[in-house]
């Protein structure tokens, strides 16, 4: 029988592995993530369409939206949050660590939200500091833990796009049916 | 109820404006945002917390997952995308222009997947380039659009975060 | 009769080091129920022994048995069952609450459990009876037990989408805790315990959490929507059924603000006034109120609402470091006696030292130093007034 760890068979992991490593074509293909948001034609209600998935993403009532959904400077602390899970459960399938529970809790703080209603031209209204907390139930040492979580961490997609400034280009085209 | 532009009512539009202006606990209370992201105790599976929302992250079968969700950095461009709309939908209603549609696509590339998997040491995980191509349908001029379209970028919370670097404070504790 | 100020604990005191870790290889069935007992006998004996020599004269087993003061009953009742956080998450109907929750209290939803209806509920063993033995056989003194209230237990384990399956609305659940307890209170009297408290600290939640927005998880549970009026008289009501006629017993309701961290700012505030002539229909002997704290508001609540009932007087505050001094004690009593002639006051702490067994609020030495300044005011109050 297969070896199978966090719910991981060991022997596809190993796979993948070593298919990342010799295909070029794969590896250029998993460099390029798309999406797709549609505004749901009222208030601060739009959809987000991923590949075969589709989400709703809003604004709390108390900025005037529906709240049918989280908002988008949430998803982007669940990405982190969510990244570093990844990372966490991919680097402790590698050690071989049974992982038992595991959970992030995510706080940001945006540096001066007013920029973002034209209220104000102080700061800037992204986010400045975030906290990213994980909690970690496993049979291991702690030192093997704090591995992990380095390894997490610094092979991050999300902590490193968030860390390093993007080169964002926006483009807009005014469509005249 | 007063006017309705893009589904907004403006009359609350405008004294949600004013709260902000003079409220420091309301500006406070919103410039602060949390979540919570778990394990689901199986391959690449989380669930996520948002308020009273939950949905799910996963990553897509070729990279071993079940694919139960979009992944982390499909998120990340989601996020974006929905920041802009945001803000193009406020910016449009403050200036009184109706939006009858609007779309973003975004295409992300990232520099060296490798490094995530420990297979690298060159470069880094991260997005190296995001494209956020917006389309609108509206009754306006080009220029009212750009305008629009500028601010929104210029005020984007999420894009300010990802044009920056945000200081991160990853904290780990083992729970017995 | 008996001396005028009693003095008395509201239940729980701090567990020592080895009784948690033998309550943690009890829950992963590592150690059996009887040697986790055989363990826990000898923490109950020295929780006795500081209240005995602090001059207590209602003593408890300083709920040493237990990992809280309501979870426990998960073990007693089958149809319960300890849940994490993590796993009743999807079905709670207001998320937002367990994450202020889980973010204040610093811990991960999969490492807090709570007691939750998963089947219908019904009696396996009694809930408090053992305890209540082997402290009777242990002590001279008067005993007290605690017991979670009613409206407590209905609050806490009914999740819908869970526990509807068995009792559509938490309404048809409460009657089967009132049952449950009804019969224990009966048993422990029986059994010659003097005082049973019945503890409902979320009645102040329903007040005052949701303007606050601070929860517990006893509350967070169910909607915050719901009416507090409505709330209070079925609280009311469901405590009333269960103690309905009960006699040869002292019956007291504990009602707190929180004592889940040593934190002050943690805990919920606002004085008794709005919840009082609730308070005052509910048929028990005893009020057991906190008083020493800030967070309580004052005494004068009572004016409005004169009552012939006893006041367990809260005169220290377990989570404070500093030790109340018997002037100070004296003088807050002294400002109960403008409503209450003597006879009717009992003294106590605002609550208990270790209500939660891993989070206590105080060690061992001050709690007992705090339980001795009481005794010292007692004696100094019962010369003056008898
Ligand atoms: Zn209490």
């Amino acid at each position: 029988m297969a070896t199978v760890v966090n719910g991981i068979k060991l022997e596809d992991f190993n796979a993948l592995h070593e298919e990342l490593k010799r295909n070029a074509e794969f590896v250029s293909k998993i460099h390029k993530w798309n999406a797709r948001i549609r505004w749901a034609g009222s208030g601060f209600n739009f959809t987000s369409y991923v590949r075969n998935h589709k989400f709703t993403i809003s604004e709390p009532s108390d900025i005037g939206g529906a709240d049918s959904g989280p908002s988008a400077h949430e998803l982007i602390l669940t990405a982190l949050g969510a990244c570093y899970s990844t990372g966490f459960i991919y680097n402790a399938t590698k050690r071989n660590i049974q992982i038992k529970n595991f959970e992030v809790a995510i706080e940001g703080e945006i540096d001066d939200i007013l920029v973002f209603f034209g209220l104000s031209d102080k700061g800037h209204p992204g986010y400045k500091k975030i906290v990213v907390k994980a909690y970690v139930e496993a049979d291991a040492d702690e030192k093997t833990i704090k591995e992990i979580w380095e390894a997490a961490v610094k092979g991050s997609p999300v902590g490193n796009t968030l860390q390093r400034g993007v080169e964002i280009v926006p483009q807009v085209s005014l469509v005249r049916k | 109820m007063g006017k309705v532009i893009n589904g907004l009512d403006i009359e609350s539009l405008s004294s949600l404006l004013d709260e902000a202006r003079k409220n420091k606990e309301l500006v406070q209370k919103i410039s602060k945002w949390y979540a919570r992201v778990r394990w689901a105790g199986t391959g690449f599976t989380f669930n996520s917390y948002v308020r009273n929302h939950s949905f799910t992250i996963s990553e897509p079968s070729e990279l071993g997952g079940p694919d139960k969700g979009p992944n982390a950095v499909e998120y990340v461009i989601s996020a974006l995308g929905a920041c802009y709309l945001t803000g193009f939908i406020l910016n449009a209603t403050k200036r009184g222009v109706n939006i009858k549609n609007l779309e973003i696509a975004l295409e992300g590339e990232i520099d060296n997947i490798l490094v995530f998997l420990g297979i690298s040491n060159e470069g880094h995980p991260g997005y190296r380039k995001v494209i956020a191509k917006a389309y609108v349908e509206a009754d306006c001029d080009e220029k009212t659009l750009k305008e629009i379209w500028e601010e929104t970028v210029r005020t984007s919370p999420v894009g300010n975060t990802l044009a920056r670097n945000v200081e991160i404070v990853p904290q780990l504790s083992l729970i017995k | 009769m008996s001396a005028l100020f009693p003095v008395t604990v509201v239940g729980s005191w701090p567990r020592p080091k080895w009784l948690l870790d033998a309550l943690r290889k009890k829950r992963e069935g590592k150690i059996s129920e009887e040697e986790f007992q055989a363990i826990a006998d000898e923490a109950v004996l020295i929780a006795i022994k500081y209240q005995e020599d602090a001059g207590v004269d209602i003593i408890s087993d300083g709920e040493q048995r237990r990992d809280n003061f309501y979870s426990f009953v998960a073990d007693k009742i089958e149809g319960i069952e300890l849940k994490t956080v993590a796993e009743f998450m999807d079905f709670a109907e207001d998320k937002s609450a367990f994450e202020a929750l889980l973010r204040k209290l610093d811990v991960p939803a999969f490492a807090i459990r709570s007691p939750i209806v998963t089947n219908y509920i019904h009696k396996r063993i009694p809930l408090a009876l053992n305890e209540a033995k082997f402290l009777k056989e242990h002590t001279n003194k008067k005993i007290k037990v605690a017991l979670p209230g009613p409206y407590l237990l209905t609050r806490s384990s009914w999740i819908k989408g869970i526990s509807d399956k068995y009792y559509k609305k938490k309404e048809d659940l409460a009657e089967e805790f009132s049952k449950i307890l009804r019969e224990e209170i009966i048993l422990l009297r029986d059994a010659g315990v003097d005082f049973v408290q019945l503890d409902e600290p979320v009645l102040m939640e329903v007040l005052y959490g949701p303007e606050l927005s601070v929860q517990t998880f006893m509350c967070a549970a169910l909607t915050a929507k719901e009416n507090p009026r409505d709330e209070l008289s079925f609280a009311v009501d469901i405590l009333n059924k269960t103690v309905q006629g009960i006699t040869g017993v002292k019956l007291g309701v504990h009602i707190c603000r929180g004592n889940w961290s040593k934190s002050e700012e943690a805990q919920l505030k606002g004085d008794y006034y709005p919840l009082l002539p609730f308070l005052l229909d509910m048929k028990v002997n005893q009020y057991v109120l906190e008083f020493a704290t800030k967070r309580a508001g004052s005494i004068d609540v009572f004016k409005d609402y004169p009552t012939e009932k006893e006041l367990g007087l809260g005169v220290v505050n377990p989570k404070t470091d500093e030790i109340e001094r018997p002037e100070d004690i004296i003088s807050l009593v002294k400002k109960a006696l403008n409503y209450f002639r003597p006879e009717q006051i009992y003294l106590n702490p605002d609550c208990g030292f270790g209500t939660f067994a891993e989070s206590p609020v105080n060690t061992p030495k001050i709690s007992f130093l705090k339980l001795k300044s009481i005794s010292k005011a007692a004696s100094v109050l019962r010369k003056e007034y008898s």
